[in-house]
Parts: C-alpha cells; sequence; structure tokens
C-alpha cells in the first residue's frame, strides 16, 4: 500500500480517535486522581496535597466492608454468568442454523433498554407486590423473603443486567472458533468432556475472561442496583461512591473510591489479560 | 456428522433448556410492565386488560416532556460524534495500524473496562472541578460519547473486517476521487456497520443514567427523570414509558436485522 497520502491517512484514522479518547477519557482518570489527593471541607475544595482519603478507606470498616462485599459480589455473579453463558452461547452457534443472527440481537433488546428501566421492570418481578411474591400469595403460599430488598435481589438484578454482554462475547468467541476442529479430535478418538475441556475451552478461554471482565467491572463499581434492590445491608462500594458525590459532598473521598475501583478494574484487566490472545476472540478482523 | 447418541442428545437439549429459560428470564420482566402499563392492576396485572390511560397521562406530563427532548438530543449528538469517530479507528486499526493494529484495538477498547459511573465521575471531575466549568450539554455528550465509542468500534469493526478494501482503489483507479469511492462505493456497502453503530450509540445514550447524571447536574433527562419518580414508588406511567422504549428498541433492532439480512443476500447473489 503505498499511496502518497499514505501518511496523512493514518494521521487521520489513527491520531484522531486517539486524541479525542486522550483528551476525554485518559485525562478525566488523571484527574480523578488528582482529586482524590486533595480535600473536600464543607462542599468545597482544598487544594492541598494529601493522602487521607485513601487512609480514611484503608482504615475505616464500613468501606472496608462494601468493598469486601462488592468485590465477592462481582466474583459470585462473574461466574454465575460465564457457567450460565457459556451453554447459551454454545448452543446458538451449533444449533442455531440460520436463526443465530435472531437469537444474538434478542439478547440486545434487554441489554440496550438501559439500566433504569430494566431495574424497573426487575423490581415489578421481584418486589413485596410484584409476579412472583403476588401470584405466590395469591395461590396461598408465602412470599419469598430473599428476594425482596436484599443482596439475593442485588444478585438477581446483577446476572439480569450483565447475562446479555457475557453471551454475546462468548457466543462471538464460539463464532469464530472452527467447530471442524471438534471433529477432529472426535475422530482422533477423544471423548466429549476431553474435547471440550482440551480444545473447545482453551480455545475460546480469551473470550471467555472478556466475557467474564465485562461483568465483573460494572458489578464491581455498580451504585444503582444496590440502591434500589439491596435493602439496609446492601450497601456496596459504587453506591457509597455516588453517595460521596451525592448528599455528603465529600467528592475528594468519593474520587478516592473512583481511584480505588479503576485500580482494581485494571488489576483484573492485567491479571486476566495474561491468559488472553486478542485474536483468538470474536474481536478480530484487525488480521489480515 | 456423527451420530446423535442419546447422550448428545441430552446435551443438546440440556443447553436448549438453559437458553429458553434465559430467554424468559430477560423477556418476562418487560413483558410484565408492559402489561402492568395497560393494566387497571398495575401491581398484577394478570388476567391482561388494556387501558391506554397511563399512556395518557404519560404524554400530558410536562416533566417527561423536558426530558425526552434532552435525552433526545444527548443520544442523536452523541450517536453522530461516536460512530464518526468509530468509523475513524476501525479503519485505521483495519487498514493502516500495521503491526500496532492490536495495540489501537485494545486501547479504543478501553472504555468498555471502565464503568459507566467512573466514566461519569472522572469526567465530572475534569470539568467541573479542575477547570471549574459547570455540567452541561456538550460535555454530556462528550462523555457520553466515550462510553459508546467502544461499541461503535467493535460494531463496525466486526461488520467490515471483511470488507474488500481493493474496491476503493478500483473505484480510485477508474477514476473516482477518494470521496466519491468513499461515497458511491464503500459507503453502500458498509451501510449495516455504520446503521448498527448508530442505533446502538443513540439507545446506549439514550437511556444511560450513569454519565448524563453527573454532568447535567440539574438538567433532567429520561432515565434521571424515572430514576428520581422511583424514590416516590413506580407509577404506571413510568411503566409506560419503559414500555414505549422497549418496543422503539425493539423495532430498531429488526430493522437492523432486516438490513443486515439483505445485505447477505445481496452479496450472496
Amino acid at each position: 500500500m503505498s499511496e502518497p497520502n499514505a501518511a496523512t491517512n493514518k494521521r487521520l484514522f489513527l491520531y484522531v480517535p486517539t486524541t479525542f479518547l486522550f483528551l476525554f477519557f485518559v485525562l478525566p482518570l488523571i484527574a480523578l486522581v488528582v482529586l482524590s489527593l486533595w480535600q473536600t471541607e464543607n462542599y468545597k475544595i482544598v487544594h492541598e496535597w494529601t493522602m487521607m482519603n485513601y487512609v480514611t478507606l484503608a482504615t475505616e470498616t464500613a468501606y472496608i466492608t462494601f468493598f469486601v462485599r462488592s468485590l465477592v459480589m462481582a466474583i459470585l455473579v462473574s461466574i454465575f454468568l460465564v457457567i450460565v453463558a457459556w451453554p447459551i452461547a454454545f448452543f446458538i452457534v451449533r444449533f442455531g442454523g440460520k436463526y443465530k443472527l435472531i437469537f444474538s440481537l434478542l439478547l440486545a433488546v434487554p441489554f440496550l433498554s438501559g439500566e433504569v428501566l430494566r431495574l424497573i421492570a426487575l423490581q415489578g418481578m421481584l418486589g413485596p407486590a410484584g409476579l412472583i411474591n403476588g401470584g405466590l400469595i395469591r395461590l396461598g403460599a408465602a412470599p419469598l423473603r430473599f428476594i425482596m430488598y436484599s443482596n439475593s435481589a442485588t444478585f438477581i438484578a446483577f446476572v439480569y443486567l450483565y447475562l446479555p454482554m457475557t453471551v454475546t462475547t462468548i457466543y462471538l468467541s464460539l463464532l469464530n472458533f472452527d467447530m471442524r476442529l471438534t471433529s477432529a479430535a472426535s475422530a482422533c478418538g477423544a471423548g466429549r468432556s476431553r474435547i471440550f475441556f482440551e480444545v473447545i475451552w482453551p480455545l475460546n478461554l480469551s473470550g471467555t475472561i472478556i466475557g467474564f471482565l465485562l461483568a465483573f467491572i460494572p458489578t464491581l463499581s455498580a451504585s444503582l442496583a444496590p440502591r434500589f434492590l439491596g435493602g439496609p445491608n446492601g450497601t456496596l462500594y459504587g453506591m457509597s461512591m455516588a453517595q460521596q458525590f451525592g448528599e455528603s459532598g465529600t467528592w475528594a473521598l468519593g474520587a478516592a473510591m473512583g481511584v480505588v475501583l479503576v485500580l482494581f478494574s485494571v488489576a483484573s484487566l492485567v491479571v486476566l489479560s495474561r491468559a488472553v490472545n486478542l485474536r483468538r476472540t470474536g474481536f478480530t478482523g484487525m488480521e489480515r | 456428522m456423527e451420530s446423535m447418541t442419546f447422550k448428545d442428545f441430552a446435551t443438546k437439549w440440556s443447553m436448549g433448556l438453559i437458553l429458553i429459560v434465559a430467554y424468559v428470564f430477560l423477556y418476562m420482566p418487560i413483558l410484565h410492565i408492559l402489561f402492568a402499563s395497560l393494566s387497571n392492576h398495575p401491581n398484577f396485572p394478570y388476567p391482561p386488560d388494556f387501558n391506554p390511560k397511563s399512556y395518557v397521562s404519560l404524554t400530558t406530563n410536562s416533566i417527561y416532556q423536558g426530558a425526552f427532548i434532552n435525552s433526545m438530543i444527548i443520544a442523536t449528538c452523541t450517536a453522530i460524534l461516536s460512530t464518526v469517530m468509530g468509523f475513524l479507528a476501525t479503519i485505521g486499526v483495519l487498514r493502516f495500524a500495521g503491526r500496532r493494529a492490536l495495540f489501537y484495538a485494545v486501547f479504543f477498547a478501553g472504555p468498555l473496562f471502565v464503568s459507566e459511573i467512573l466514566l461519569g465521575i472522572s469526567s465530572m471531575s475534569l470539568y467541573y472541578l479542575v477547570f471549574g466549568l459547570q455540567g452541561n450539554m456538550v460535555t454530556a455528550i462528550i462523555a457520553n460519547s466515550v462510553h459508546t465509542f467502544s461499541f461503535s468500534f467493535l460494531v463496525m469493526a466486526a461488520m467490515l473486517y471483511k470488507y474488500d478494501w481493493r474496491m476503493n482503489e478500483a473505484a480510485i483507479v477508474c477514476g473516482a476521487t477518494p470521496l466519491r469511492a468513499f461515497r458511491e462505493v464503500m459507503l453502500p456497502l458498509t451501510w449495516s456497520g455504520i446503521l448498527g453503530s448508530l442505533i446502538v450509540a443513540f439507545v446506549l445514550a439514550l437511556n444511560g443514567l450513569d454519565i448524563s447524571f453527573y454532568l447535567l447536574g440539574a438538567t433532567p433527562t429520561m432515565p434521571s427523570v424515572a430514576w428520581g419518580a422511583l424514590r416516590y414508588g413506580v407509577k404506571p406511567e413510568l411503566y409506560a414509558l419503559s414500555s414505549i422504549v422497549n418496543v422503539v428498541v425493539f423495532l430498531a433492532i429488526i430493522w437492523l436485522y432486516l438490513k443486515v439480512r439483505a445485505d447477505k443476500t445481496a452479496t450472496a447473489e
């Protein structure tokens, strides 16, 4: 490709979006770090460099509890999602035939409805007078308490919110996977479980990990679902962070919580991406 | 193909069963609130009746109208900005990045791995607290675009990576200007990717709460009004609003599906 204006093109096509992301994605994250090293007093920012916010976060039991709860929740939700998403994605790719596209687009509809509207819908199902408990009461049974305003309700909400994302990622990975490899392994005498664990799973591991992360990261910093469904013992880290920026007006502390969440997201990304080879995921196309 | 044993059959249909349960789980709440929005008894709308009064009270509610206009402006501008940026990024990565393609692809997908609330809070920190700027529609549009940019990039990359760049060259050899080659050769062939990106970015920005919430302050958007109304208990109008959005999203996805399928038949011929 030796067009005379190749360099100009490269500048336009690569550097414009790069600059855009740098200015409006990287720079805000730096601003967050800067803010987290300042203080807020009486709803005003004090420009004094200090580590106080981080000390508060590391010593106060409430924040540690919220963080551990968020972390456990995020790990449980993402593992559960991966376990459930695999058979769904596999079924669509293997047996979906010409309906594959419909199946995958049907996942996008609930995803695109947005978090707030989906939580409202879910509340209609799980709430005290919702479909499940309303139905149980009508049948004369006792309502299920654990799905109302509890951590289980939040768990169900996260599964509901991020299932489409996880299935889609694993689906894209499997779509790029050459199913003939399984026939080859089978012809060579490998059993069903051996084919899965030695051929299908490792070759789709990168897609699986991305699917895991795309559920893990938003769950870790989620604020709406626990606030709406979590009940009295359901405060999560992201929800507490949102309160620092809202009611309490302690922005600097909230910024420090944001930095903790970003660092944790990046760390999980780095640790898990050691196992990832992006070329084997659905998002190839960069390779020619 | 190998013959179906009983075990294969059992594996296949247990996966199928999980799929059915998952789709029911995803769609049951949506159907439930559709029934609720049309019912005289919104808490337990079974058997369903058809009473449009919640839709009527939604259209006469002025809070929702202002919020609707704001949301439409944000979503439209976000969709355009994010699709333009995503289009540049896609072509940059597919065509001009060479050996650094993977690096750029990971960078462009980066915002996916930072949650919306963190994007909102960090953008707010930059504009408001460091530069002293008040939040406004422009900053909300930019911050939303950062979030949707990655989706635009991935949607278009997935649909464009099979594009044959020699077609552009062929058009230019035949005397077309690069702009004309783009407009008359490339655009029609890549339109479904662009449309997909526009739809996804538009709908994400329309329905996202976190980013706009931290950048707009008191300016209402549809999700923020819905969220505010939640504190006073869910009202049938909210169910109506939600059902309208769901139906619109559903129709947009069907449109996209028909478009992609038409493209496939066209290339197959």
